[in-house]
């Protein structure tokens, strides 16, 4: 084991990081060049290819289409009804979503609603639910006649006003968890069910139950580590990472994703791998000033009085001086003794 | 909806139905009531009707077609045969119409008369012309994979041949002139119309498809050295270097003279040494990289400051134009006139020969291109029986990979062709490939070959019998002005920068390889950490620079009191460093922007 482990481990000196980011580079050119478009299964659309890496690098705090994938508790995960339970629990339903048609009524500030009783079965809801979600927005009064919902603007107020009023109401949330567009529900090789969404909200999913807590997987980073914590938030960015580069039938040695996915987190927050994370952080002045906003490190650096000790690679190279990686970074020494025995001769 | 009619761009007027006008326009036109440069079209979506009437459009002409039948009838054929009509005939009487793009969006174009249907409203004089003009000097392209054809007419424009008629009176930056021209054995109709015989880029080669002990690997080629010999793929270039008086402001002007030895920049008695006394070169004068070609000098950049001696003499600098580096000839002819603005100009035009050297580009017509690697003395060729010794040896591998078909039907058409001595016309679209192979394979066979145009051949190195027949024949080949003797550059040592002391970049400047980021990131990753330092410093802008120990300021060597001084501290204990240049550079910037940095030593 010992013996396997040392095979692995990289030689001391050795330019893990360049080694790293030429590892990853230079697929990511050939990703460049075949953007391709595959049929997202299950109608979950992700972003894919250099577009998402470039995401992940980058520690955006807002993905594009954030996902989850929810593994639910071992009692129920095998009961389709339990799980679309569920499942209804989940997709965001808006007010919208659950009338046929609507009109409005500026003068009097009255926007009448008609209810698709269909939807409203489909979910589950009833006309009460949309009574009360309404009412949450406040300002309203709400009533029910069979089909029809009349709200009325209880506050005297400009046309702008009202018109806010009513997107409030159309856009206000009836059930559901805030954040996911979408869910779908999905069998496993072993006859299990899981649901899939698009948009998440670990926090909020970890209060429902029947969800097994320690099994939600999302492609968002931040969310993982607001839940879980920054050592799952690493493991998500590196399986991110590579999974994106597999998808495209490239491969990459997972060590070389792992140094980059640790790089962004050691500090216990998510750094994005450009000027304003990794690199904006390096301790050379030299080298944060060869990398980019040249002027504006020069001169911070000089006012703080700053003094580089040539490290790293960049400054090195700047001056010319040998680099400290590779057979740079070994240096002869000679014992003091050594030294005496050679005077005496 | 009424729609809007736009004559050249601006709304005239309004029509009930766009479409009705669009065609009573055309009717029109095609029974010569209006011009027939007037185009129409109608666009359904914007519900609008363009007439265009204004110059600068593309336009091109297709042949009328009504109700599904051809108004190019075999009666107006009958008679244009007879020449009782000529083309504008056709033109007037609206056989055949110019359409231009905005029109070709309303038409239905059919590529042959069998594909004409109902709907179609015009069709193509000849399938051929779907394709431009550089392609249809090329020949029997229809065999030849798609996307090969825009390679095609890629090496047709870069091949060398008689270029113009009047080459020796023109005066162009840079031109070549084939020696040998000869006309393609296989033409095309656009080829025999634009006379293109009169001035042919190229030379019809004798082709085999073997290897040749591995000389032509890939797209590599053989060449026969006794065919190099007697002129094929030989070429003359010739390179134009201009000049011109020009004028400055304050009266100042350029000079054409032997620059003086005391000019600035003075090059040395022997880079004048071949001008004559006007300052220019002698015609007929060999002259090699370093000669200069015309002398000029020019007035200073600067007004001379005022000394105590009064204004100084004004020292003009030596502005003449050398030879460029790496290249050679003779000159070939000067010419000397006027400018517009009446300063004199001179053009020297210096001819080199290029005979064809392993480095230079040929291709055929069917995008097969390949660079020659060897030449080879004629004895070592294979050869055939009856002492046939081919001109090229071309690999057999770059055929069937790249489907170029059109090139092995010129082997076997040209073969056929020259046995009898004919031309051979082979317009794209207007051949069938089998016919072509049992026609002109049965010309084969009766002269006693192979009607597949394979051959027995003999080694010419070991004099003995190949186990298989090799396919050989005829190919038109144009010889491409890539050529080495214009590319090739070496750097051991040579000229740096003013402003970094890092190396010229570029073969003009006799630059040297960019060791760039990438690169340099290579070594990084290899840690070789050694060979990075020798790249980045020592091939480079190595620069010994003394540093104050007292201070960490940069100082100087003082030789008259033979020591180190630090000119910010006045101290003399200062150390030696070396640094790249750039980095001395970088320290220089710093301070200019009030900025103080300092270098701490430590020993090691």
């Amino acid at each position: 084991m010992t013996q396997g482990k040392k095979a692995l481990s990289a030689v001391p000196g050795e330019a893990i990081g360049t080694v790293a980011a030429q590892s990853i580079g230079e697929p990511s050119t050939q990703m460049m060049l075949r953007v391709f478009h595959s049929a997202g299964v299950s109608s979950v659309i992700q972003t894919r290819g250099l577009p998402r890496m470039i995401e992940l690098a980058d520690a955006r705090k807002r993905p594009r289409s954030p996902i989850m994938h929810i593994y639910l508790e071992d009692s129920i995960k095998n009961n389709y009804e339990k799980v679309r339970s569920i499942w209804r629990k989940l997709e965001e339903v808006k007010v919208s979503n659950l009338i046929s048609s609507y009109a409005e009524d500026f003068r009097t500030g009255v926007m009448t609603l008609t209810a698709d009783r269909e939807r409203l079965s489909f979910y589950e809801l009833t006309m009460k639910n949309i009574h009360s979600s309404i009412e949450k927005v406040g300002d309203v009064e709400v009533s029910i006649e069979g089909d029809e919902i009349k709200v009325k603007t209880s506050k005297k107020a400009g046309i702008k006003a009202i018109r806010t009023k009513f997107v409030n109401v159309l856009s206000a949330r009836v059930s559901g968890v805030h954040g996911i567009n979408k869910a779908v529900i999905q069998q496993e090789d072993d006859g299990s069910f899981t649901i899939a969404t698009s948009g998440s909200n670990m926090l909020e999913l970890m209060n429902i139950e029947g969800v097994d807590k320690d099994h939600i997987y999302c492609n968002d980073p931040f969310e993982v580590a607001r839940a879980y914590g920054i050592e799952a938030a690493r493991n998500i960015i590196a399986n991110e990472i590579i999974t994106t580069i597999n998808e495209e039938g490239l491969t990459v040695g997972f060590r070389h994703v792992a140094l980059v996915a640790d790089t962004m987190t050691f500090t216990g927050a998510i750094k994005s791998v450009g000027r304003h994370g990794v690199a904006g952080e390096k301790s050379s002045v030299l080298a944060k000033a060869a990398y980019e906003e040249t002027v504006k490190h020069l001169v911070s650096a000089s006012i703080f009085g700053e003094s580089d000790p040539l490290n790293g690679v960049a400054e090195n190279i700047l001056i010319g001086k040998q680099v400290t990686v590779g057979t740079g970074y070994v240096k002869l020494m000679v014992k003091k003794e050594d030294i005496k025995k050679l005077k005496e001769k | 909806m009424k729609s809007g009619i736009y004559l050249d761009g601006r709304l005239i007027g309004y029509t009930k139905s766009g479409e009705e006008f669009a065609k009573e326009v055309r009717r029109n036109r095609r029974l010569g009531l209006i011009s027939g440069e007037v185009n129409v079209a109608y666009f359904k979506k914007l519900n609008e009707v363009y007439v265009n009437t204004d110059r600068g459009r593309v336009r091109s002409p297709y042949i009328v077609v009504e109700n599904g039948v051809s108004t190019f009838t075999p009666e107006i054929k009958e008679r244009l045969a007879k020449k009782e009509i000529d083309f504008n005939y056709l033109v007037r009487h609206g056989v055949i119409e110019y359409l231009d793009a905005e029109e070709e969006e309303n038409a239905l174009i059919a590529v042959r008369e069998d594909a004409i249907t109902q709907k179609t409203t015009h069709l193509q004089i000849d399938p051929v012309s779907i394709l431009g003009l550089t392609m249809n000097l090329s020949v029997m392209n229809e065999y030849d994979t798609v996307g090969k054809h825009s390679l095609i007419s890629n090496f047709t424009k870069q091949a060398q041949g008689l270029y113009a008629i009047n080459f020796l009176k023109r005066y162009d930056p840079r031109a070549f002139l084939l020696y040998y021209p000869q006309r393609p054995i296989i033409n095309s109709v656009a080829y025999r119309a634009l006379q293109m015989e009169k001035h042919a880029t190229g030379q019809n080669m004798v082709v085999a498809l073997s290897t040749y002990y591995g000389y032509n690997m890939k797209d590599a080629i053989v060449l026969n050295r006794a065919a190099v010999d007697r002129g094929l793929g030989r070429s003359e270039f010739f390179r134009t270097y201009t000049d011109e008086e020009r004028r400055y402001p304050g009266g100042q002007q350029d000079k054409f003279m032997v620059p003086p030895p005391t000019t600035e920049g003075y090059l040395g008695e022997h880079a004048y040494a071949k001008l004559s006394e006007d300052g220019i070169i002698e015609p007929e004068l060999p002259i090699v990289d370093g000669d200069v070609v015309i002398g000029k000098i020019s007035p200073p950049r600067f007004l001379e400051e005022q000394t105590s001696f009064g204004v100084a003499v004004e020292k003009n600098r030596d502005n003449s134009i050398m030879v460029r580096v790496g290249e050679e000839g003779v000159v070939d002819s000067i010419m000397e006139s006027e400018t517009a603005g009446a300063t004199r100009i001179v053009k020297v035009r210096v001819r080199s020969e290029k005979i064809p050297e392993a480095g230079d580009k040929f291709a055929s017509r069917h995008a097969q291109k390949g660079v020659v690697a060897l030449i080879v003395p004629q004895a070592d060729m294979p050869f055939t029986k009856d002492g046939i010794v081919p001109d090229m040896l071309l690999n057999p591998h770059s055929l069937p990979s790249r489907t170029t078909f059109g090139h092995m039907l010129e082997m076997l058409m040209g073969k056929a062709c020259s046995l009898k001595g004919e031309y051979a016309d082979g317009t794209t679209f207007s051949t069938e490939g089998k016919s072509l192979v049992d026609q002109y394979g049965a010309i084969l066979e009766q002269s006693g070959f192979d009607k597949f145009g394979d051959e027995e051949f003999y080694d010419g190195r070991t004099g003995k019998k190949f186990n298989a027949k090799i396919f050989n024949g005829v190919v038109y080949y144009h010889k491409l002005w890539h050529m080495v003797s214009l590319k090739l550059q070496v750097r051991a040592r040579g000229p740096v920068q003013i402003l970094t002391h890092q190396p010229t970049e570029g073969k003009p400047r006799k630059g040297g390889l960019r060791f760039g980021e990438m690169e340099r990131d290579a070594l990084v990753g290899h840690g070789a950490s050694l060979l990075l330092k020798d790249r980045m410093l020592e091939q480079s802008d190595k620069a010994p620079i003394w540093i104050c120990k007292n201070c960490g300021a940069v100082g100087y060597y003082d030789y008259i009191k033979n020591k180190p001084v630090c000119p910010s501290c006045g101290s003399n204990d200062l150390e030696m460093v070396e640094i790249s240049y750039a980095f001395k550079l970088l320290l220089d910037e710093i301070k200019s922007l009030h900025i103080n940095p300092k270098i701490k030593l430590k020993s090691e």
